[in-house]
């Protein structure tokens, strides 16, 4: 038997960045909070700035099965801990543009958010307030309106200044990159120091993750956080009708129920689909908040593409943010590619290099190896640049997560994905990767290269709808089928833009959770 | 919660060394790097001496010098934790834990890969080696049915960790490890 706790009126589901967000804003709206994370409990001095002590941060859970043809990249994107994805990632924070809240209504295809930009704008500025982005709004001359960023831009280096000549030189625009780390001190929190541990989590808290901004604020509040807590099933009432909690496992293997008034999965992407499918029961054979049949469809991932050049130029490639310095969305245009694909475009310029990693010099060109390395990281620590181009992913029905055969420590079935990238994605990112070496050579790098299809950030499965056949949740980011169970993070967003996703996460959870703290009564 | 300045957090953390591995001993833990514990020839924890041999010799014609500075230490230590501890880059391949299934397999594919090439591994010379690496790291190449580039790029991750991933790998390559530069009062100075 379980052992089952005192109800209390809200129980979270990951301790990320939405998670953190609806701690906060409902802690501090006086209601009893407890949030549940997979992974361990994790403070600012964990943060270790080693890129290879940083794989901790990232996911460290079951393992999820892919198929399809394309990676997502699940355990470099998600994150495992308190702090979730968003202690390990690179603080870029443009906003969706306008149009991408409405891509089937003004382009026939892809899909339509419940609600337009204007309405998310005032959460985005509430955000950009609370967390403290840098950035030069003016200069960034495709930004949708809003407030301007609360901070300057941070110092551009070599490696900005090299790579813009590129830019310049095909005519393309460039601008500061809206960044959620701090050029001055704000709000009682340092300014950044340019070492690059951005990734590897900020310990000085210049960069905006859970630990430093909202999961304070909720514990201020009241809200309790307990780790190492495996969810493994949204519980209902016997008629199926209101989510009344959920089962977790300790990490001694204890089960327990936490009953609460209102359930929260902010799991990240494949796991807020795979927790309801779990659920399934008598009242949803087809899992929770399934009726439609679209949990875990419109699985979404951005094609990422890395260029590489080498430049006769000293570039101080090692100072700076990891995400880098500069924009450019002169390709956000849906339609005004001429290779043919459909959607957003944009690039990150200048992200700062370490030697090893993913996405560091050594990892840059993986032929290399032998005493040809030495001479190729020798050179690249001083004279690499390096930038990513991010394409939109068109949101597919058949690109999917599902419950795989084989079960986890808990005996819960495992994720199962498949995903390809959409075919305007791959359009996109060719383009891309032909723009990217020109650029590069324009700037007057010696030589200059691409990398492979990567996967960058992960989005959909239980997306945002209008029409409740077609879509898990309405524009409260509320089920359909539950009035009292919500979903937060990038799985709810029905495109995915180019932009990053962290801020618009951010903002679509402050907008659900000041609903939820604002309209209580129905719930309680 | 602590205050904590990123100069007094990363003094601490250096002291700790930064690929520091446990051992635990008779006698009491001993914390060491990873090219001390191969220094004092300490017994793996998961790997078998044979395939450790192996290792060595691979990691070495990928990265030079990745023996001395610990490769198979680091790479035996992490096989040993669990999935969720483990530093191995191979998380980020989505390899399916456990490593250690995967890291053997691909040591085995690789002595075949040599043996089907008419030198063992073992008997190869520098210029037998380079060859033998050319053949692993061709994108998308199997070896009965493993996917043996994707093992070579584990391991040469593996080597440029213990190589060029820590603050004496760093300066090697004459850059600081840990920036301490204050920004300017104001974004434009």
């Amino acid at each position: 038997m379980p052992k089952i706790l005192e109800a209390v009126d809200v129980v979270i589901v990951g301790a990320g960045a939405a998670g953190s967000v609806y701690a906060a804003t409902l802690a501090e709206a006086g209601k009893s909070v407890i949030v549940l994370e997979r992974g361990a409990a994790r403070e600012l001095t964990d943060l270790y700035s080693s890129q290879v002590w940083a794989r901790r941060l990232k996911w460290g859970g079951p393992n999820v099965i892919e198929r399809g043809g394309d990676s997502i990249w699940n355990n470099f994107n998600s994150g495992h801990g308190y702090g979730g994805a968003a202690i390990h990632h690179y603080g870029v924070w443009p906003r969706f543009h306008e149009e991408d809240f409405r891509e089937r209504s003004l382009y026939g295809r892809s899909l339509d958010w419940p609600f337009e930009y204007s309405e998310l704008r005032p959460f985005y500025d509430q955000v950009q307030r609370e967390v403290g982005i840098s950035g030069d709004a003016k200069k960034e001359v495709w930004r949708p309106p809003g407030e301007a960023y609360p901070l300057p831009p941070l110092s551009v280096t070599n490696h900005g200044s090299v790579l813009a000549r590129g830019f310049d030189a095909l005519s393309l625009r460039t601008s500061p990159i809206p960044i959620a780390i701090l050029s001055q001190p704000y709000n009682g929190r340092p300014a950044c120091l340019y070492d690059g541990w951005c990734d590897a989590g900020c310990p000085i808290g210049a960069l905006a993750n859970p630990l430093i901004v909202y999961i304070p604020r909720a514990r201020t509040a009241g809200a309790q956080f307990r780790a190492n807590a495996a969810v493994t099933r949204v519980l209902t009432d016997k008629a199926g009708k209101r989510a009344t909690g959920v089962e977790y496992f300790t990490a001694a293997g204890e089960q327990v129920v936490q009953p609460a008034r209102v359930v929260v999965l902010c799991a990240f992407t494949v796991e807020n689909a795979r927790l309801l499918l779990n659920s399934r029961s008598g009242a949803h054979p087809q899992g929770l908040a399934n009726s439609s049949g679209m949990v875990g469809r419109y699985l979404m991932s951005h094609s990422a593409v890395m260029v590489y050049g080498m430049f006769p130029d000293e570039m101080q490639n090692y100072l700076g943010a990891t995400g880098g310095q500069l924009l450019c969305q002169d390709a956000f245009g849906k339609t005004s590619h001429n290779g043919g694909g459909f959607g957003s475009r944009h690039w990150e310029i200048a992200l700062i290099l370490k030697p090893n990693d993913l996405l560091g010099v050594a990892m840059s060109n993986p032929s290399v190896f032998g005493d040809e390395l030495h001479t190729f990281m020798q050179d690249g620590a001083r004279h690499m640049g390096s930038m990513v181009g991010v394409c939109e992913d068109e949101p597919l029905i058949d690109n999917r997560i599902e419950l795989a055969e084989e079960t986890d420590q808990h005996g819960m079935r495992l994720a199962r994905v498949t995903y390809k990238a959409s075919p305007s994605a791959s359009q996109l990112w060719a383009e891309a990767a032909d723009e990217g070496v020109k650029i590069f050579k324009a700037a007057g790098a010696r030589e200059a290269w691409h990398g492979p299809r990567g996967g960058q950030h992960i989005m959909g499965g239980t997306i945002l709808g209008s029409d409740r056949a077609n879509s898990v949740l309405n524009a409260n980011a509320q089920s359909h089928d539950l009035a009292n169970l919500f979903v937060g993070g990038p799985s709810v967003f029905a495109t995915s833009s180019a932009a990053n996703s962290t801020f618009t996460v951010h903002a679509v959870a402050m907008k659900s959770a000041s609903f939820l703290a604002n309209n209580w009564s129905a719930f309680a | 919660m602590e205050k904590v300045t990123r100069r007094t957090f990363v003094e601490t953390a250096m002291k700790s060394s930064i690929l520091t591995l446990r051992y635990a001993l008779p006698t009491g833990t001993l914390f060491l790097t990873a090219a001390e514990a191969r220094e004092r020839k300490l017994p793996l924890l998961k790997l078998t001496a044979a395939e450790g041999r192996q290792l060595e010799l691979l990691g070495e014609a990928i990265v030079p010098g990745s023996t001395a500075c610990g490769l198979l230490h680091f790479v035996d230590h992490q096989l040993a934790a669990s999935p969720n501890e483990a530093l191995l880059i191979a998380k980020y391949f989505e390899v399916a834990p456990p490593f250690l299934a995967f890291y053997a397999h691909g040591l085995r594919a690789s002595a075949g890969l040599a043996a089907d090439g008419g030198a063992a591994l073992e008997k190869r010379d520098k210029v037998g080696m380079k060859a033998l690496i050319s053949e692993m790291s061709k994108p998308g190449a199997m070896h009965d049915g493993f996917p043996i580039s994707l093992f070579y790029m584990c391991l040469r991750s593996d080597a440029i960790d213990v190589v060029y991933g820590t603050p004496e790998g760093f300066k090697k390559l004459n850059i600081p490890y840990m920036q301490h530069i204050m920004p300017p009062e104001h974004w434009d100075a």
